[in-house]
């Protein structure tokens, strides 16, 4: 295993986009700005939300949708799923006090636990192109951490009574005040678990665990626990989960697109395909943010209303989708998450094993 | 007598008001509340799953099957939630629950419709 292809693109930038923006987000925020008052980041985080969050939606759906070869293989996911979605607005539309807030409630969440599949699925990919074995041991210490650490965060998110979420008040789960100190016994236990399996592996190769493993958890550990007490930075919490997921699915986008029987590696190619890809995904976010809520305009709800609703729906089809096509237990699509982008620049032999979501 | 039963059953189900209406024969049995409404058709649904599920046997992938069910799961769950989901306000440990209900509901749906390895005992079974 090469130091290059250790990273998706260089120390740097995946550094950056994996976690390290996002600590130093957190960092700068702790410094100056304290205030619970989150108006003046909104508008930030709107603008943020047009180029990075809501593509990160439409990268998924386009991924599934784009081929009805994949529609075929995923028919209740591509289908079914989007049918009980339509019910569950429907119903949220209908009672937009009664139902609507269970919904939303669901939404919120949901979205932290997905984060921290996510966390988890970061750090296998990086322990794979380190070669640092991660078996069932590893995988449970680590589990123990992540989803502490989201419940840590669930809780710290609830203390405030209730959750403004696109205009509407959600209520919050009530929990009991030792749970926290639970969650907190089993998080460290899974981290102190964690670290010694690291430990045993420098001894055994003597050698240093590279940093990149262990940030996705790291940077998991920041949102939930510490910065979850700092309201300004909850704001921008799934901008940067969003732009873990672009990078992992541009490379992935480049390599069925350029990895191919007579494609061209270079670097003009390569630059051509992300922003055909990039700019689909801006064109389709926009469409299921604000195109889909703007077709519902008719109802006699508030807008916000709708478009939270919305919102929330297509983040729980997110959470299904990516479930269905980032599995790391499908050789094919494990074989494409060890690529590094330079070697899509340059000349390559074309890989046998291909992700079974077909590309158009 | 019949009525003075039902009531006494719905308190101890579903609370003293209603049941006081159905013993004075006063409830309407057309009238619902929304989140009974909803209830409704969840339960629907979640027929509707069951049946395209059996009119489908034979015709679609066992993956298929698996993933109907586990939509039936996730619409039960969201009623049992409507219903509950802030029964945590009352009793504590209830909100411990339903928490770990839904921790365990997300982990489960993350297994959605993906190919799952088939245990020791499974291959057996398609070996002989």
């Amino acid at each position: 295993m090469t130091a290059r292809s250790l990273y998706f693109v260089n120390w740097w930038v995946d550094t950056l986009i994996i976690g390290g923006l996002s600590i130093v987000v957190w960092v700068g925020l702790l410094a100056f700005y304290h205030p619970a008052d989150t108006r003046a980041f909104f508008w930030f985080a709107l603008v943020l939300s047009l180029v990075v969050n809501f593509p990160h939606f439409s990268a998924t759906v386009y991924r599934l949708y784009q081929s009805p070869d994949n529609i075929r293989q995923f028919p209740v996911t591509a289908c079914g799923l989007p049918l009980i979605m339509f019910g569950a607005v429907g119903a949220s539309f209908w009672q937009p006090n009664v139902i609507a807030p269970y919904f939303l409630m669901l939404f919120l969440l949901w979205s932290p636990y997905h984060y921290s599949g996510q966390t988890i699925g970061l750090t296998m990919v990086y322990a794979r192109r380190a070669g640092f074995s991660m078996g069932r041991r590893e995988r449970m210490a680590l589990s123990a951490f992540v989803f502490s650490a989201f419940v840590c965060g669930v809780i710290r998110f609830q203390r405030g009574g209730s959750t403004e979420f696109y205009g509407m008040s959600v209520p919050t789960l009530p929990l009991p005040d030792w749970m926290d100190a639970a969650a907190q016994a089993v998080m460290w236990t899974g981290a102190v678990v964690f670290a010694g399996f690291a430990i045993v592996w420098c001894i055994g190769q003597r050698r240093l665990v590279p940093p990149i493993i262990l940030l996705p958890a790291v940077t998991h550990f920041v949102w939930f626990v510490p910065g979850a007490s700092l309201r300004s930075f909850w704001v921008v919490i799934p901008f940067f989960h969003s732009l873990q997921y672009l990078l992992i699915a541009l490379v992935m986008q480049l390599k069925v697109r350029i990895d191919v029987p007579g494609g061209e590696h270079s670097w003009r190619r390569v630059g051509a395909e992300a922003r055909r890809w990039g700019s689909r995904n801006i064109l389709g976010g926009m469409l299921l943010f604000i195109g889909l809520p703007a077709a519902f305009v008719w109802l006699p709800l508030p807008l916000m209303t709708t478009a939270g609703i919305l919102a929330a729906a297509v983040n729980i089809h997110h959470f299904f989708v990516d479930g269905v096509i980032w599995k790391l237990r499908d050789a094919a699509t494990s074989s494409a998450l060890m690529m590094n982008i330079t070697e899509l620049a340059g000349p390559a032999g074309v890989g046998l094993a291909r992700p079974k979501v077909v590309e158009a | 007598m019949r009525n003075a039963v039902a009531g006494a059953a719905l308190a101890a189900f579903a609370g003293s008001a209603r049941a006081a209406d159905v013993a004075t024969g006063t409830s309407d049995p057309v009238a619902a509340t929304p989140r009974e409404m909803f209830l409704a058709a969840g339960i629907g649904a979640m027929i509707a799953c069951g049946a395209a599920s059996f009119f489908l046997a034979g015709r679609v992938t066992e993956r298929t099957h698996v993933a109907l069910a586990m939509l039936v799961v996730l619409i039960g769950g969201f009623c049992l939630f409507v219903l509950f989901g802030l029964v945590g306000r009352e009793i504590p440990m209830a909100g411990v629950l339903v928490l770990l209900g839904l921790i365990g509901l997300f982990k489960l749906m993350n297994q959605f419709e993906i190919r799952r390895s088939r245990g020791p005992r499974a291959n057996k079974t398609s070996d002989q």
